[in-house]
């Protein structure tokens, strides 16, 4: 049977208040254990920021700086320096933001920090939309779902962010989904044996902004990765590509109709999410064997 | 000096908060029946020895076999396996080879010698058996577990009913049934063979001097086919053949064999008479595709050349020196309500005729419950019982298998003589009490997380090749080797049984799952009720309860 462990040694703490059944506190559960105690923690307004705080109390056993949502990249480099300059090289800077954070409001300050190629593990929480604001949708948003601020479905595409690092040719990029949870704690392990930006970004299906059901989360995940919506991939130096799981074995529908943002889709409508998803897949393929 | 932290500073975890508040439903880790499990009617617990097998824990497998039925080894050959029909894996892929599994452990068992543990306690009172066929060894078994002492009255020569008299050897090697029935009378049976309880005042007499008795003698009286003059020299009944030594078959028939009859002992007669060398053509109402035999016994002869006649009725047969005309003619057969009712309407013109050497009925057996009737009532053609119990209008007489019901399968006969046992158990001994018969539900195909389960096509058991199936008696179905018997175990979802595979701990996302070694806890101050660990439980074993506040 898959194997579903991971190292778990009671970094992240009960008592958190992500909703129940949250995906993004799964994952925070993961990658906390996998980061271990030698780390210094920086995140910025969003879900995880929630999810790790409310003060005076905190669900992490590391510290963590509480900062502001334009500058996640930026503030992880200065804690990085300042661990240098005090001789704490090994010492990991983890990075928390979401999409929001990462793909839009934060991307000046991420991209000058992989173009310096900072010491540091950025971790992007992509629930796909503004989502501790109410839902409103951010350029990670896949076109055709519906959010706050487009009740009617996004029109445009999800930014490409992966091929936007990957042009920064930072040494690790990869995705991860909890519905592989051994997967992305190795992923994690792995990049912190990396020296230089290192960026790892979570499939986070959001109970109420794509609205699934409590218990669905890993559910959903394994049908974003099966159906190639979220394929799980990792590139290093920007150039070598992997595909962690190389084959899509599902089509588009079933993971369409575990969310309400999408049920408003014609027939139409979702065969040509489908042929987007064909069309992404494909272009990851030919990278894959370049 | 102050040394306290300013309460401005995040100095406490989370741990103090109380998210338990949040929920209205809680996990509720429960092992629950299978649907195999239902179905068996030895109600085995498939689920949990299969989980041993996939441990490799063999031993431990064959000990939670045999806490149900004795006889592992045969009903991994001969069993019609209901559990299979009812296994949850054929709506992913395909059922799990059950009984092929069964089979493997049975034979481990044999080949190593595995013995029965002890009773833990001897026990005075005695009880009678009457009938050594599955129904009859297995109560005795499960008496002898009990620590009763067992006596066994057995008419014929030796141990086994039908499973000796009626199946071949070649789906049941002898040396196999010789092994799980000696392995039952070692436990300590007093065996009586060639003692016939002849009748009601018999019958009464062996109720005075035991504590119980249970009467199991099986079905013994042909049904006659109407039009045949059984007195012909060219007619013998399909029991008197099987029972008969292959010596004595091959006296017994001539070139060409007509079988009429279309269930599993008219190709057991079939069959067999082809493995004589014989020429065999069997004949059945039925027609095509609706033959009462397993489907697998219909392809093995189809096999090995049998030639069937289907949807016709004999209506006559007349011998000139060596050669049997038969006159037969088509009929539209129509199954009626319940076993044994039927219509068969001639149809016109349709007459044609055969010639043979030698005519086989086997059209079924009759109970012979004559000899007990003033003592014992029937309900139909069996003894009347109590539900559950098997007790007969006569208290302390108990009665099961072919004798008091029309499930006329070895391992349903093995589940009579086990509940039989129990509930005589239960009025001998007040520390036995009966056990209760399960109410909880069985888990249904959608309470499995089938992402756990990759598809993989059954491992299938070898046949011996045809030519050499005509040659000898020698087993048709080869066994399971070792890497595809755990690679069949592998495809068990283990239904409503925890392996313990800690996928509920591992995806919480609240740390609310305690691990304690062979079981877990929810901790009740955390747990938000989101249900994430049932869902990706991969076996159904915990389910969401509301919980009222
Ligand atoms: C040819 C044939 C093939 C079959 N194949 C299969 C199969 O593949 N799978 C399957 O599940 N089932 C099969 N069956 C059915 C199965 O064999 C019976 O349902 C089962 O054996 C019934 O068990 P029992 O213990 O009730 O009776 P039996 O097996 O008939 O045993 C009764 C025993 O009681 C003894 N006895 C009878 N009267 C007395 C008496 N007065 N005093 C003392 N002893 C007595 C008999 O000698 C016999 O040993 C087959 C049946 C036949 C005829
Ligand atoms: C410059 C700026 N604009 C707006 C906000 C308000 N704000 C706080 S969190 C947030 C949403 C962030 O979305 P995302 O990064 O995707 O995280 P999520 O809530 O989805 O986890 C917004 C808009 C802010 N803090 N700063
Ligand atoms: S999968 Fe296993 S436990 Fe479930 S019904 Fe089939 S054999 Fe029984
Ligand atoms: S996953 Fe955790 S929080 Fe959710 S129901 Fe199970 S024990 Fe409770
Ligand atoms: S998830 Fe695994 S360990 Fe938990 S109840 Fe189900 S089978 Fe048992
Ligand atoms: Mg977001």
């Amino acid at each position: 049977m898959k194997d579903t462990s991971y190292k778990d040694e009671g970094q992240f703490c009960s008592g958190h208040v992500a909703c129940a059944g949250c995906a993004e506190a799964l994952s925070m559960r993961v990658i906390l254990n996998a980061v271990g105690e030698d780390a210094v923690g920086v995140v910025v307004p969003s879900c995880v920021a929630i999810i790790l705080g409310g003060h005076p109390t905190s669900s992490a056993r590391i510290p963590f700086i509480h900062g502001v949502l334009e500058s996640a990249a930026a503030m992880a480099s200065g804690v990085k320096q300042a661990l240098v300059a005090q001789g704490k090289e090994d010492t990991t800077v983890l990075c928390l933001a979401g999409d929001g954070g990462t793909y839009d409001i934060g991307l000046q300050a991420l991209s000058s920090a992989a173009e310096r190629n900072e010491d540091i593990l950025y971790i992007c929480f992509d629930n796909e939309g503004y989502m501790n604001t109410g839902g409103q949708k951010s350029s990670s948003t896949p076109r055709a779902a519906a959010t706050g601020s487009t009740p009617h479905g996004k029109t445009t595409r999800k930014k490409n962010l992966i091929e936007i690092l990957a042009a920064h040719r930072i040494p690790y990029i990869a995705t991860a989904s909890t519905s592989h949870l051994p997967d992305l704690a190795a992923k994690v392990e792995k990049a912190k044996t990396i020296r230089g930006m290192k960026v790892i970004i979570v499939v986070i299906p959001c109970l109420p902004g794509w609205g699934v059901a409590d218990n669905a989360v890993a559910k959903v995940s394994r049908l974003a990765v099966e159906s190639g919506v979220f394929p799980l991939i990792e590139v290093e130096d920007g150039l070598k590509y992997t595909m962690n799981v190389d084959e899509k074995t599902q089509p588009i529908g079933p993971y369409l109709d575990q969310q309400k943002r999408y049920r408003h889709l014609s027939n139409e409508d979702r065969e040509g999410l489908q042929l987007d998803v064909d069309e992404s897949w494909n272009r990851l393929v030919e990278m894959a064997d370049r | 000096m102050n040394n306290q932290l300013s309460p401005i500073w995040t100095h406490l975890t989370s741990e103090g908060r109380n998210t338990g508040t949040w929920r209205s439903a809680l996990p509720n880790y429960q092992n629950q029946p299978s649907p195999c499990h239902g179905a068996c009617p030895v109600h085995g617990s498939i689920a949990a020895w299969i989980k041993q097998v996939k441990d490799k824990d063999y031993h431990g497998a064959w000990l939670t076999l045999v806490e149900n039925n004795p006889f592992p080894a045969i009903a991994g050959r001969i069993c019609h396996h209901p559990c299979e029909t009812a296994c949850n894996r054929g709506e992913l892929d395909e059922t799990v080879g059950i009984c092929s599994l069964e089979r493997f452990v049975g034979d481990m068992a044999l080949e190593n010698g595995w013995v029965f543990p002890d009773p833990e306690v001897e026990r005075t009172q005695k009880v009678a058996v009457i009938g050594g066929g599955p129904a009859g060894l297995s109560a005795a078994y499960q008496l002898r577990r009990h620590g009763f002492q067992v006596t066994l009255l057995e008419v014929s020569g030796g141990l086994g009913g039908l499973m000796r008299h009626g199946i071949p050897a070649y789906r049941l090697a002898r040396d196999v049934l010789e092994g799980e029935v000696s392995r039952i009378t070692a436990m300590g049976i007093d065996v009586r063979l060639g003692v016939e309880v002849a009748d009601k005042e018999a019958l009464a007499r062996l109720h005075g001097e035991y504590d119980a008795v249970f009467l199991a003698t099986g079905a013994s009286l042909p049904k006659r086919l109407p039009g045949l003059d059984y007195d012909q020299n060219f007619v013998m009944d399909s029991a008197e053949f099987l029972a008969a030594s292959p010596k004595a078959q091959i006296t017994a028939t001539g070139a060409h064999v007509l079988v009429i009859g279309g269930g599993s002992a008219a190709l057991d007669v079939a069959r067999s008479a082809r493995r004589l060398g014989r020429e065999v053509t069997v004949m059945s109402l039925e027609a095509e595709g609706h033959l009462p035999a397993q489907a697998v016994e219909l392809t093995e002869a189809a096999e090995e050349g049998i030639r069937f006649v289907s949807g016709a009725m004999m209506v006559s047969a007349s011998q000139h020196e060596e050669k049997v005309t038969v006159q037969a003619q088509m009929v539209d057969f129509q199954p009626g309500n319940g076993p044994g009712k039927f219509t068969a309407e001639p149809i016109k013109d349709s007459t044609f005729a055969l010639t043979v050497n030698t005519i086989i009925p086997a059209i079924g057996q009759d109970a012979d419950l004559d000899r007990w009737s003033g003592l014992l009532s029937a309900e139909g053609p069996v003894l009347d019982t109590t539900p559950g119990n098997w007790q007969t209008n006569h208290k302390g007489i108990y009665a099961g298998g072919d004798v008091a019901s029309m499930s006329r399968f070895v391992t349903h006969a093995v589940g009579m003589g086990k509940e039989a046992a129990h509930a005589i158990a239960a009025t001998l001994a007040t520390d036995l009490p009966a056990p209760p018969p399960s109410q909880q539900a069985e888990v249904a195909y959608a309470r499995i997380n089938t992402a756990y389960h990759p598809r993989h096509s059954r491992n299938l058991q070898e046949l011996a090749a045809t030519d050499a199936r005509l040659k000898t008696f020698d087993e048709v179905q080869q066994p399971l080797g070792p890497d595809a018997a755990l690679s069949e175990a592998a495809r068990c979802f283990s239904c409503g049984t925890c392996i313990f595979c800690d996928n509920c701990f591992f995806y919480c996302p609240d740390m609310a799952i305690t691990r304690l070694g062979g079981a877990y806890e929810v901790k009740l101050d955390y747990c938000k009720g989101c249900g994430l660990c049932v869902a990706e439980c991969p076996t159904g074993s915990i389910h969401m309860q509301e919980e009222a506040r």
